[in-house]
């Protein structure tokens, strides 16, 4: 399931810490909205919940970076760019090939049934 | 065994200065990710699944070198993204051999004809190419037909031209041992210097008894594929590693053997997990919790792993830390039995 769309409220039950691990191992841009109100489009490739000043660390949209932008500032993540990892696994892979594979032998299957049995034919 | 005598000695030396000195741990291979981009768009392949700003970057040469300087280790593989595709590929390759590395150069070899006049051979570069077996199982692995004959073409070019050229094969659950053993055969025939194999890294959440049977498939499939080699097989890689993928090894995982640098930095722990990044090698080797990677950790993602990045260095790490583990490897050098 991908989180792309996602906008978290960080409340009781969503930490910021938490939301910032999802977008740390999401594969598609986001949107930082720090506590300003300003708001930052990015890719976020590094996070460290345990340093003495918690940070993450981002591209922006442009490649340009890496910026650092300590947990305090910011309010929340939103996952609004597109998931690059979705339906792309080993996984799904296997799965339409599979599934393609019996498509065709089902079409043969189904062309043979079509065909006389005979070997002329006649 | 194909590695050349001067790349052996070179190991052999390192290693031992590591255990002179001490070192508890040691970088042996660095995997140096210039560029995430690619040609291809194989199936599950972390490395391209990144937004479009992130796959048109880079590392400079100057970053690069940076890293092999801060590293150290005598071997440097070039994965990526596809290396040939760095437009500074030729200036990173001149200014490594100048430094005596050892280059992996890991390509699917599509470009690999055109660019070979970038290159001058040498025996520190390898063209180290992609092969995940003969035609039908390659081309469904890298999602594309036709790629398997291209590499082919770009091998016979290079060796031609007198490069050095292996092959990388990363084998998957379900694979034929017969037909691996068929695709040796082929690629001894073209004349490769010598193969590398590994099992692909899989992870799931699943009980102890799934984990133990995937390990034994693992351990079934490559005994059925090494069982009995052919004199004319060679690999370039650790024996005792390959006797570790049959079952006949226990090792365990050294993460820090094969560290990984890329333009978010260094990478935590290895290769393969991206849990985080250090700014430099020495916080990457300092603040790592290595006692939570490997299989004795008990983490999840390490259970079925048995990826070369974490346990060749382990096997080359056993060759030297005892006349036991010395002789093993000599032994299965010279006699050529797994």
């Amino acid at each position: 399931m991908s989180l792309e769309g996602w906008v978290p409220q960080i409340n009781d039950y969503t930490s910021l810490r938490e939301v910032v691990d999802y977008a740390f191992d999401y594969r598609g841009n986001t949107t930082i909205v720090k506590r300003d109100g300003r708001e930052l489009v990015g890719y976020i490739f590094n996070r460290d919940a345990d340093a003495p000043e918690p940070f993450l660390q981002f591209f922006d949209e442009q490649g340009e970076g890496p910026f650092t932008l300590a947990y305090a500032d910011i309010a929340t993540i939103k996952f609004t760019g597109k998931d690059t990892a979705a339906g792309n696994s080993w996984r799904a892979w296997v799965e339409r090939k599979e599934k393609e594979r019996a498509l065709k032998a089902a079409a043969a299957g189904a062309g043979q049934l079509g065909r006389d049995p005979r070997p002329d034919g006649g | 065994m194909s590695v050349p005598v001067s790349q052996m000695a070179t190991v052999t030396s390192y290693v031992v200065k590591q255990k002179l000195r001490g070192r508890k741990r040691y970088p042996l291979v660095l995997m140096l990710e210039p560029l995430f981009r690619c040609n291809l768009a194989c199936a599950g392949c972390g490395k391209i699944q990144y937004p479009a700003q992130i796959l048109k970057k880079h590392l400079t040469v100057e970053q690069c070198l940076r890293a092999v300087e801060e590293c150290g280790a005598p071997i440097v593989s070039i994965p990526g993204g596809e290396p040939l595709m760095y437009p500074d590929i030729d200036k990173l390759v001149v200014e490594l051999v100048k430094r005596r590395k050892y280059i992996y150069l890991c390509t699917n070899a599509i470009l690999l004809k055109e660019k070979l006049d970038l290159f001058t051979p040498s025996k520190y570069l390898t063209f180290s190419v992609h092969m995940d077996g003969l035609r039908e199982e390659h081309d469904e692995a890298v999602c594309r037909d036709g790629v398997f004959d291209q590499a082919v073409d770009g091998i016979k070019e290079a060796l031609q031209r007198g490069f050095r050229v292996t092959t990388n094969t990363t084998l998957f659950d379900g694979a034929s041992p017969l037909r691996m053993r068929e695709f040796f055969d082929e690629m001894m025939t073209l004349g490769v210097e010598g193969m590398m194999l590994s099992p692909g890294y899989s992870y799931s959440k699943a009980p102890d008894q799934e984990h133990f049977l995937r390990e034994s498939r693992t351990h079934q499939l490559f005994s059925g594929i090494l069982s009995n080699p052919k004199r004319r097989w060679k690999f370039n890689q650790s024996p005792l590693f390959l006797r570790f993928l049959m079952g006949k090894k226990d090792f365990e995982c050294t993460p820090w053997g094969n560290p990984t640098f890329n333009m978010f930095g260094w990478q935590r722990p290895c290769y393969l997990l991206q849990e985080g990044y250090a700014a430099t090698f020495q916080e990457l080797m300092d603040g790592t919790r290595w006692e939570n990677y490997g299989k004795k950790s008990g983490n999840e993602k390490c259970r079925d792993c048995m990826v070369h990045c974490g346990y060749e260095a382990t096997a080359v790490d056993h060759t030297f830390s005892s006349l036991k583990g010395f002789a093993e490897t000599v032994a299965v050098t010279l006699t050529g039995k797994l």
